[in-house]
């Protein structure tokens, strides 16, 4: 069974050998500074730097799986917000919100394929298209693509009292995300992830999670399965009080933090369950501890294994090793 | 109406997120002479703590937080003209910021609108904060408190720097530092020498009054 086949069938239910191990990209990436080593242009910004860092990964970590870009940021910056593109210490981050109207930031936000990111990131997708490997696409979700391009606070007040004014911004930014979505599986991505730390329980509360989040998730992930492509959903932080509102996004399998008991949401939850290895103990801890926390994943019934969340970028590779040969040893 | 009447639907309005309505009553204060300190005090403030317990109890959220507060402090900018200043105690003084390589600040925000319901007087250095502003803004202001807070491990480290520095300046003693944020813990406040952690918002606020003894 290869590492695609593998993946694949983890996603649909369809019985493999063992969980695959994977780190699927975007806000959840492997690209540390320590694989960066000898590049000579931005990996966030180049395409073929994009492209042998994708490669570095898979090689060097032992996860099982392509994934582009390395950040999440590539979304809000076709809507004016201005982007440090970080190097190989740092990670891109948002510099300064845009302070125009969300009327004015749709009017002049250009389409997916237009966008100099996107482009690079659709490029590398096509280049590291394969037969074994899988490619995984990632997309930030609408709630913090919105959070990133505008003042996080303004965006959270107008769910209260301009909530149609902000849907219609939300809405947007889920349009143009599966119109990216599309090119990317047109580009050889087997699998979307979407990530939208914003979108915490803790933050929005199962109420606005419901309204705002749930339905342009399933309007992408709609999309994407009509490509019979399978979707990934990530929620950070403390997802325990939207768990119950997870059943009702249609994602194939969602990822969870650490602070989330996989044993717990296992019984409740619909999709297949993805995670979760705690991040702070990959950049830090010593490789029996990580063993161990890979095993309590194991046996807590995840379908599939990966870091819990966003990776320093101090992390050293070795952990990182650590976690995926234990899981590809077998020991369960 | 009665004072109390009166104090008691400026809370109840500031709870259910009616910035017109709380700006409407604290007028009326002011038109039957009720001095400015009561209302902030009486009225608002614990208004605005109700809101935090209805946050910890996961009644209200972030949005509706940040509605509150928004109203909290349209009242407190009709009345504050009139206050009488002598009868204030000296604030509780916090420097805060997110640390330098983080540009998270939604819990950092949290955090200031918290504090400032509370009547703290909050320099807020926003985020990504070269870790010297920190050391250099609290001397500036004379500050009780420095706070930072990071969501990512990468910048967890920042916080021990500033520590050490301040240790190494001879005026560690000075400030107690509180720190907060996804990846920290107690753990980590302990093994790099914060005097404090707290898991939430209104935690924090809550555990700074007791121990500046002002709960």
């Amino acid at each position: 069974m290869n590492e695609k086949q593998r993946l694949m069938n983890a996603l649909t239910g369809v019985p493999v050998d063992r969980p695959p191990v994977i780190c699927p990209g975007g806000m959840m990436n492997a690209s540390v500074t320590e694989l960066l080593g000898d590049v000579e242009k931005n990996h966030n910004a180049d395409v073929n730097t994009m492209v042998e860092v994708a490669r570095r990964v898979h090689d060097l970590t032992g996860f099982e799986n392509y994934g582009v870009p390395f950040c999440m940021t590539v979304e809000s910056e076709p809507l004016g917000a201005k982007i440090d593109l970080g190097d190989k210490r740092i990670e891109p981050k948002v510099q300064e919100y845009n302070q125009a109207a969300l009327e004015a930031i749709m009017e002049k936000c250009v389409a997916p394929i237009q966008s100099k990111r996107m482009q690079v990131t659709l490029e590398a997708i096509r280049c590291l298209k394969n037969e074994d490997i899988p490619v995984i696409g990632n997309i930030t979700g609408h709630i913090s693509t919105a959070t990133s391009a505008v003042d996080p606070l303004d965006i959270l007040k107008m769910l209260r009292r301009d909530p149609d004014r902000v849907y219609r911004f939300f809405e947007f930014i889920g349009n143009y995300s599966k119109a990216y979505a599309i090119e990317m599986i047109k580009g050889g991505a087997d699998v979307i992830a979407v990530s939208d730390p914003t979108a915490t329980g803790e933050i929005l509360g199962a109420r606005n999670f419901e309204r705002f989040a749930v339905p342009l998730y399933n309007e992408i992930i709609d999309v994407v399965h009509s490509f019979g492509v399978p979707v990934i959903i990530h929620i950070c932080g403390n997802a325990n009080t939207i768990v119950d509102s997870l059943n009702l996004v249609k994602a194939d399998a969602v990822s969870f933090d650490s602070v989330v008991s996989l044993k717990s949401v296992k019984a409740r939850l619909k999709a297949k369950l993805m995670g979760n290895v705690n991040t702070q103990l990959l950049h830090t801890g010593e490789k029996s501890k990580i063993e161990a926390a890979t095993r309590h994943c194991l046996e807590s019934g995840t379908d599939i294994l990966s870091p819990a969340c966003g990776l320093s970028m101090a992390t050293p590779v070795e952990n990182l090793r650590s976690m995926t040969e234990y899981v590809k040893k077998g020991c369960r | 109406m009665d004072k109390e009447a009166l104090f008691s639907q400026i809370s109840q309005a500031l709870v259910d997120m009616e910035e017109n309505t709380v700006v409407e009553l604290c007028k009326k204060t002011l038109e039957i002479n009720i001095p400015a300190y009561e209302t902030i005090t009486q009225a608002l403030i614990p208004g605005m703590d109700r809101v935090s317990r209805l946050y910890e109890e996961e009644e209200y959220f972030l949005p509706e937080v940040l509605i509150c507060s928004d109203a909290m402090n349209a009242g407190i900018d009709i009345v504050k003209p009139h206050l009488d200043k002598n009868l204030l105690e000296k604030p509780v003084k916090v420097v805060i910021g997110v640390v330098e390589g983080d540009t998270h600040d939604i819990g950092k925000n949290l955090v200031r609108i918290m504090m400032e319901a509370a009547g703290f007087e909050v320099y807020d250095l926003g985020r990504d904060v070269p870790l010297d502003r920190f050391i250099n803004k609290a001397e500036e202001v004379g500050s009780d408190f420095i706070g930072m807070s990071t969501l990512m491990t990468t910048t967890m480290d920042g916080m021990k720097t500033v520590i050490d520095k301040l240790k190494e300046k001879n005026i560690r003693d000075k400030y107690k530092v509180l720190i907060g944020g996804g990846p920290i813990s107690q753990s980590f406040a302990d093994r790099i020498g914060a005097d404090l952690y707290t898991k939430d918002a209104s935690e924090a606020v809550r555990r700074v009054k007791e121990i500046m003894g002002r709960s």
